[in-house]
């Protein structure tokens, strides 16, 4: 399914440009549906993080560091004065570390990019941009575009998520005690919503969907039986593993 | 003022997090995948994002469940615009009507 690995960008500048500046714009468009779940969670993450005894600028410090919406949860969770620093930091790997197998399928699309710039690709793979970037790049390499990883759309809609996210948990931080439930309007559903379609996009049967539909479902056994967020990685195990044993040695 | 150890907490998460962004690419930026390492990282993308969700799929109120399914119905035939805002309006309803 994705027949370019090789990807040398021979474009020229000069016809480069405008198409970068489109390639940002349609990124930014293509994240606009997934902000309004970003914002809804960045609200709730800065409100619970005052309540919490953070100061209110360590809010974007983290959220704009740190950058994972997960850990930041649990980290906050956690959070006491002092923070247990080892357990939350540890807590924080765990949870990211669904990043490790998320970079490594991006890493065929943007190896032959400068260093510096995979490397900034990198820190700003979200769930959301990553699953936008990754689903983007699969519809370009399907009709034949080159290179399939488009910088310009990768930066613009990875950026528009991430102002909002660090954007919404400073707000929220600031408003903190005087917002009211977000969850009770349904924004939080975006969340799904926008995996649900990616998924959708890449869907081809249920025989070559086995692997997703055994990591669903030891994802939701273990997120009923184990306490903490190890359904993610025993969900994706199972899955991948479902995969290697399907797929032929050669 | 915001005490040293809620920086340094703070810095380390940074790291760590970084870390799990990169790792990937770090080990595999060089090197070419057999057939079945090749397999797996196909299947990873799908798999990565079911888990991620899996809590919405047991989740304990009736009308999250039900707009869970709406918004599947939804992302086998709509664009991304048009199941987000199934999604959203359709669990905003379903709670306000069932609680």
């Amino acid at each position: 399914m994705v027949p370019c690995m090789e990807t040398r960008c021979t474009r020229t500048r000069n016809e480069a440009a405008p198409r970068l500046r489109s390639e940002v714009a349609r990124g930014i468009v293509g994240a606009l549906p997934v902000l309004a779940a970003v914002i809804a969670y960045g609200l709730v993450l800065g409100a619970q993080a005052v309540q919490k005894g953070l100061h209110f600028l360590e809010v974007p410090l983290m959220t704009g560091s740190n950058y994972a919406g997960g850990s930041e949860f649990a980290a906050i969770g956690l959070w006491a004065s002092p923070p247990p620093v080892l357990l939350i930091v540890g807590i924080t790997f765990l949870i990211n570390s669904r990043h490790l197998l998320m970079g490594a399928v991006l890493t065929p699309f943007i190896r032959h990019l400068p260093r510096w710039k995979a490397l900034s690709v990198l820190f700003f793979m979200s769930d959301e941009s990553w699953a936008l970037g990754y689903a983007d790049t699969l519809r370009r390499a399907g009709t034949g575009q080159r290179p399939p990883f488009s910088l310009g759309f990768y930066v613009g809609c990875a950026g528009v998520i991430y102002l909002g996210w660090l954007g919404s948990t400073t707000l929220g931080a600031a408003i903190g005690p005087h917002l009211g439930d977000v969850e009770a309007y349904g924004f939080d559903m975006a969340f799904p919503a926008v995996f649900l379609v990616i998924v959708a996009g890449m869907w081809k049967g249920y025989v070559a969907a086995l692997p997703w539909l055994v990591s669903l479902a030891v994802a939701v056994l273990i997120f009923l039986l184990v306490p903490g967020a190890w359904f993610v990685v025993a969900g994706t195990a199972a899955g991948l593993g479902t995969a290697y044993c399907r797929a032929k040695p050669r | 003022m915001i005490p040293a150890v809620d920086l340094v907490t703070i810095l380390l998460m940074a790291l760590a997090t970084y870390a799990t962004r990169v790792g990937g690419y770090v080990l595999l930026r060089d090197r070419t995948l057999g057939p079945r390492a090749e397999a797996v990282m196909k299947a990873a993308p799908g798999c990565v994002l079911l888990a991620v969700i899996a809590p919405y799929f047991v989740a304990p109120r009736l009308a999250d469940l039900i707009a869970l399914g709406v918004t599947i119905l939804a992302a086998a035939r709509l664009p991304m615009l048009a199941v987000v805002v199934t999604a959203v309006a359709s669990a905003g309803l379903l709670r306000h009507a069932l609680g």
